[in-house]
């Protein structure tokens, strides 16, 4: 093994050309992660109530359906090389990594939050009428609460896939973490096993940190 | 993909957009977008002091920024979005070991050519002595390039097996996933200069065919063309283009490559 593969280029895994060239490596996979899970968070819930209560008929439903069933790599890839050719629109790479995997996982949440919805019981709602809540007043305090609790686990799901995902990124030339790895790696030829070995690790430090937070929130909550 | 490339490039020819002189466009942004390889040592790599990209591509790129007086903005491509890039106007220029072709012509525009090369293959010592033996393996090639194409036509029996670029290929070599892999003599040479094991391999002792790398460009834009034609042709007379290659190709060099073609020399 010969890790000073990893410690030569410290700074290129982790920021890649920048401040000369591009943002790259695993600060731009970070934001990559961070703008993609926030727009899908947004995304997700307006889709999931919008689902859950009924608007936008059919043509929602649809868009949800058709995004969920789309490789994210495909609606990268048409985003960033389709759009300027047939509409004009140039769209920078990095937005295109971002609104591809925030339309995607947005889709998926919007499902978890639907089914979240439905999940919390009748009564809940019926009790909350009694008292003399108003029905957004509901929704707000008693039962959007309890359904986001209970989807949870789907929920952190969808971030660990979303944070793995930015990988993708490499269809339309963003030099996110496992990019810089990769012209890390041809350039040195050899040390293939150390590079992704390395990579892999910090994945799984990166997606396990975000189970553990995610775990401590909902320990927090629960004791609300 | 090959499909989504093929619906891309059917759009770019349906729609028929018309831009704006693309030389004149570029004069004004002040930017020359170039895509050249991020992961072909010696033509486009990541330098690994300046973090930055590097290589003979790259000099050429950076010569046709200076020339129109502009700065030179590097996007990163792989070979199969070489064209892709161009069609959907994402840069200017490619400047990536781009091999000459009529079937590309359909799409992209060609400079003159700036290098030449050979197909030839990497394989064991003693593995592939006539071309007749690739018959007989399974041979890695570079998704998206003329020697996956010839390859496949010339030799429509042999399994190939195809990566995203020359290194991960090498890679499936040494690992025994494949036998031999093709590319041109230049990169074969330099990517064996850099291997610790190079004294198992041999880069085999026939070249397929004779090809020609050139500047990628958008269809149509004829002044842009003329521009990179002519400064080409002015790096040769000026001798910068053999102080080019002989930083990346010269006798001092990890893999020494005689120089046996010149720009403006006959095709």
């Amino acid at each position: 093994m010969n890790w000073p593969v990893i410690t030569d280029n410290w700074l290129f895994f982790l920021i890649g050309a920048w401040p000369q060239g591009p943002l790259g490596g695993l600060v731009q996979t970070s934001l990559l992660a961070l703008g993609g899970g926030a727009l899908a968070t947004v995304l997700g819930l307006a889709g999931g109530l919008a689902l859950w209560a009924g608007w936008g008929g059919a043509l929602l439903r649809w868009g949800c359906e058709f995004l969920r069933a789309i490789p994210v790599l495909l609606l990268m890839f048409w985003c960033y090389f389709l759009l300027p050719i047939v509409f004009g629109l140039d769209v920078p790479g990095t937005w295109t990594v971002i609104v591809a995997l925030g339309l995607v996982s947005g889709a998926y949440l919007a499902y978890a939050v639907q089914a979240g919805l439905h999940a919390v019981p009748r009564g809940q709602w019926e009790a909350a009428q009694a008292s003399g809540m108003r029905r957004g007043q509901i929704l707000r305090w008693i039962v959007l609460p309890q359904a986001l609790r209970i989807i949870r686990p789907s929920w952190l799901n969808q971030w660990v896939t979303l944070v793995k995902d930015t990988s993708l990124a490499y269809i339309v030339g963003v030099a996110d973490f496992t990019f810089v790895a990769n012209q890390v790696n041809s350039r040195e030829q050899v040390y293939a096993l150390e590079i992704f070995l390395f990579i892999g690790l910090v994945y799984w430090a990166l997606c396990a940190s975000l189970q553990w937070c995610g775990e401590r929130y909902g320990r927090i909550a629960a004791r609300d | 993909m090959k499909k989504t490339i093929a619906l891309a490039v059917s759009l770019a020819l349906f729609s028929g957009a018309v831009w704006a002189d693309k030389l004149d466009e570029i004069k004004k942004a002040g930017v020359l977008r170039v895509a050249a390889f991020d992961s072909n040592p010696p033509f486009g790599f990541v330098d690994p002091q300046t973090r930055q990209p590097a290589g003979l591509d790259v000099d050429v790129a950076q010569a046709l920024a200076k020339k129109l007086g502009v700065k030179l903005e590097l996007q990163a491509t792989n070979p199969a979005n070489r064209i892709p890039l161009l069609t959907a106007n994402k840069v200017d220029l490619v400047a990536a070991n781009f091999t000459i072709t009529e079937e590309r012509r359909k799409q992209v525009e060609f400079s003159v050519p700036y290098f030449a090369t050979g197909q030839k293959f990497i394989a064991k010592k003693g593995v592939l002595k006539k071309p007749d033996d690739i018959k007989a393996l399974r041979v890695g090639v570079d998704k998206g390039t003329t020697q996956e194409a010839l390859l496949r036509e010339k030799y429509p029996q042999t399994p190939v097996v195809a990566y995203d670029d020359t290194p991960l290929a090498f890679t499936a070599l040494r690992n025994g996933n494949v036998q031999a892999i093709t590319q041109d003599d230049a990169k074969l040479l330099a990517l064996l200069a850099n291997a610790p094991d190079k004294a198992k391999y041999e880069i085999s002792p026939f070249a397929l065919t004779r090809e020609y790398q050139g500047i990628g460009l958008p269809r149509g834009e004829e002044r842009l063309a003329k521009f990179v034609n002519a400064t080409l042709q002015e790096l040769e007379k000026t001798g910068q283009a053999k102080q080019i290659y002989d930083r990346w190709f010269g006798p001092k060099t990890k893999a020494p490559l005689p120089r046996d073609f010149k720009i403006g020399d006959p095709t």
